[in-house]
Formats: structure tokens, sequence, C-alpha cells
């Protein structure tokens, strides 16, 4: 392993059934990476996060974590995952203190909520569950943190919370953050990374800040020409649509086209749209 | 305090977006020699950014000689008077040239872009 990176994967599979979720996975983290993992429903983002966290054992191939990487330093939050329910907040915290060796617990966002310790975990809500169970696992200080769908289903203001601790731990624990989101407008300004996954594979794999070059839109009410490459297409009445990807820089020169720069949203759309129109063939 | 027009909505790179808003207030003179920029830690809770896209800045900004980082004491604004006069000078070239290209596409011929600009520097 290359000495900055936390996470190795090499050549993942996992099938249910038949159905096949990973499909012959390879890519790594580095240290201190954040990372959103985005994609349509199905498309296995889920279960591969469930894999790195050790949930869930892949059928084939191989996980590797960085050398000084305990499993007690890396965490998994979602929403689906049980917390011991019928233990009072304080119980929680004492178990989890115990099992992870946790000297000093870190209360501030419990108290920011001003959530009551003797309260059973299960009469949480959803967004006080996440801040909550956040707690522990800040506490850990995880090199590794992953989080499965729970930035967009919390509210704004526990969102907010959610968010700066996160900043806290990246500035403070250089921790790796692997997000699994839908609507990424929430996390949008943490994840360097984003990868967008479609049928157990990585169809998307590039730094935020280089993902305006690459991928680009011409609006225009013909057809174009064969070898650009299109992503996407999306017609209507009065105009066409095209989304460009890999886009190359002689392009410029070789179309008359106005290549126009997309946001990251409307990227992330498009290839989702991609992969929908891709199936409808 | 700087202001941020952070636009996610926008194809600008968030950290040229940050980037742009210090390098203008540097530029207009609201911030000056030897004023304090906020910590990464709190420009990113402030901001909800990655840390690591504020640290970016803040080097690309000491690459280019626009601040001073200092072990301990954070960083710190370093004002170059002939840098600055060239950064106005190519941010007003860069709107000109929008401004241009959108004014041949209106058809506007040299003469009446001329007379145009010298109007309205007549009129101020």
């Amino acid at each position: 392993m290359i000495n900055n990176e936390i996470i190795k994967v090499k050549n993942l599979n996992i099938n249910f059934n038949k159905h096949i979720a990973i499909d012959n996975l390879s890519i790594s983290f580095n240290k201190g990476e954040t990372v959103l993992i985005t994609g349509r429903n199905g498309s296995g983002k889920t279960t591969f996060l469930k894999c790195l966290g050790g949930v869930l054992f892949p059928d084939s191939g191989l996980i590797q974590f960085g050398n000084k990487v305990s499993k007690k330093k890396i965490g998994i939050i979602s929403d689906k995952m049980s917390l011991l329910e019928d233990y009072t907040l304080e119980q929680g915290i004492a178990f989890h203190s115990e099992i992870f060796g946790i000297n000093k617990f870190n209360f501030s966002l419990i108290n920011q909520l001003n959530l009551k310790y003797e309260r059973k975990i299960k009469t949480l809500s959803a967004g006080e569950r996440a801040i909550y169970h956040l707690s522990l696992i800040i506490s850990q200080k995880p090199e590794l943190l992953l989080i499965d769908e729970i930035i967009h289903m919390i509210d704004a203001y526990i969102r907010e919370l959610f968010l700066e601790a996160l900043i806290e731990l990246i500035n403070d624990v250089n921790t790796t953050i692997i997000m699994v989101n839908h609507t990424f407008s929430e996390t949008g300004r943490i994840p360097e990374r984003i990868l967008i996954m479609e049928q157990g594979r990585f169809i998307l794999d590039e730094k935020r800040e280089n993902l305006n070059k690459k991928i680009k839109k011409i609006i225009t009410n013909k057809e174009i020409e064969e070898d650009i490459p299109v992503l996407f297409k999306k017609e209507s009445s009065i105009q066409k649509e095209f989304y460009i990807y890999p886009f190359k820089e002689e392009f410029n020169s070789k179309y008359k086209y106005d290549f126009q720069d997309i946001s990251l949203t409307e990227i992330i759309k498009s290839f989702i749209g991609g992969c929908y129109a891709k199936e409808r063939v | 305090m700087i202001k941020f027009n952070i636009n996610e909505a926008s194809p600008v790179p968030l950290y040229q977006q940050v980037k742009q808003a210090i390098l203008l207030d540097i530029v207009s003179e609201k911030l000056n020699e030897g004023d304090q920029l906020p910590s990464i830690r709190a420009l990113a809770k402030i901001l909800k950014l990655n840390p690591n896209t504020v640290a970016k800045v803040y080097y690309t900004l000491e690459e280019e000689g626009f601040i001073e980082g200092k072990r301990g004491s954070g960083y710190r604004v370093k004002v170059l008077k002939s840098r600055i006069d060239k950064l106005k000078i190519s941010i007003i070239e860069a709107e000109l040239k929008d401004f241009l290209e959108k004014a041949s596409c209106l058809g506007l011929k040299k003469k009446d872009i001329n007379e145009l600009i010298g109007r309205l520097l007549n009129d101020k």
C-alpha cells in the first residue's frame, strides 16, 4: 500500500441471489479525503459502504486498511443502524466509551441540542439520533467515517451542527470521510472527490475542482456531430441539450458550439439521467 | 469581515470563488497591509467548506504573495502596490472583454463603442 492510502479495495464482488450488487470494483482512498458517493437507487452505494464498514462480508475481493487503522477508529453512521434502543443516552455513552476505550467523551453536540441524558435512545427523532450517534463516533476520533444517507433527512439546524462537527473532525483528526447521499446540495461544500456509482461500478471518479473541465453542455436545435461523446441528451420542443463527457480542450477549435460550464448539481443529474436513458435503449 | 458570496450552483470551483472574494477585498483596499485573515478552521465552519479547500486558497494566495502565514499567528494581508495595480487592470480587462464580445454580438462598430465609452466617461 502507498503510504497515504487509508483503504485499498481490490476486485470486490457482491451478489444478492443472482443480482450483481458490486461488480469487480477496485478503488483506493487517501488519508484525509472527503468523498461523496452518489448514484441512482439500487446502484450499490450502500452495499459498498457497508462492506467498507465491515457490516457486510463480500463474496470475493480484498479490502485493505492502512497499517495504523484499528477497527476502533472506523465509524459508520446510518439511519438504519440500530443502537441500544432501551438504553438511556447516558448508558449508551458509558457502554460505547468502554468498548472503544474513550477517555474523554465529546458532549458538545448533545448539549447544543439540549438532549436530556435520561431519555431512552428509542425516543430520539431522526435528527437527534444522528447527532447522538455522531457524538459517539466523534469521541472515538475516527480515522475513517462512513456516513450513509443521513444528511438529507435531518433538519436545517441539526444539519448545520452536523456539518460543523465534520469540519472540526477533518481539521483536528484529518479523518477520511466517505458519504453516500442523494441530494448533495446540503453536503455540497465539503466533499472534494465525487464518485458516481452505477450497477456496482464507479462511472465517475473525479476531483470536484476538475469536474467543470471534463463535462460541458451544448444547447442547440439540431443534432450534433457523432464524434462528440454525449453522456446524456435531453430534448424538448424548443431545444436539445447535450451533456458532453469526457470533454477535450480541442473540441473548442474543432467545433463551433458554445460549450457551457455546468454546476455540480447538473453534472450529477446528467450522469444519473444517462444511466436511466441507457436502460431504456 | 470579508464578504463571501459563495454559490454552489456556479460552475466556478469553490476555492476559486473564495480566493476571488479575498482578492477583491485586497484590491479594493477593504483589507489592508497586516490585516488578519480568519483562521482556516473558523472560515471553514462559517462557509461550511472543507478545511482543505480553505487551506488551498491560503496556500495559493501566499505563493502569489498576497498574504503571509506565520506559525501560530495565522495569515495576514501583505500588500504589494505594483501587484495590486496590475490586478486591478486585469479584473477590469476581463470585464471589458465580456462587454466587447456582447457589443460585437449586437453588431456595434468600433466607432459606436468609442462614442459610448466617451459619453459615459463624460457623464461621470
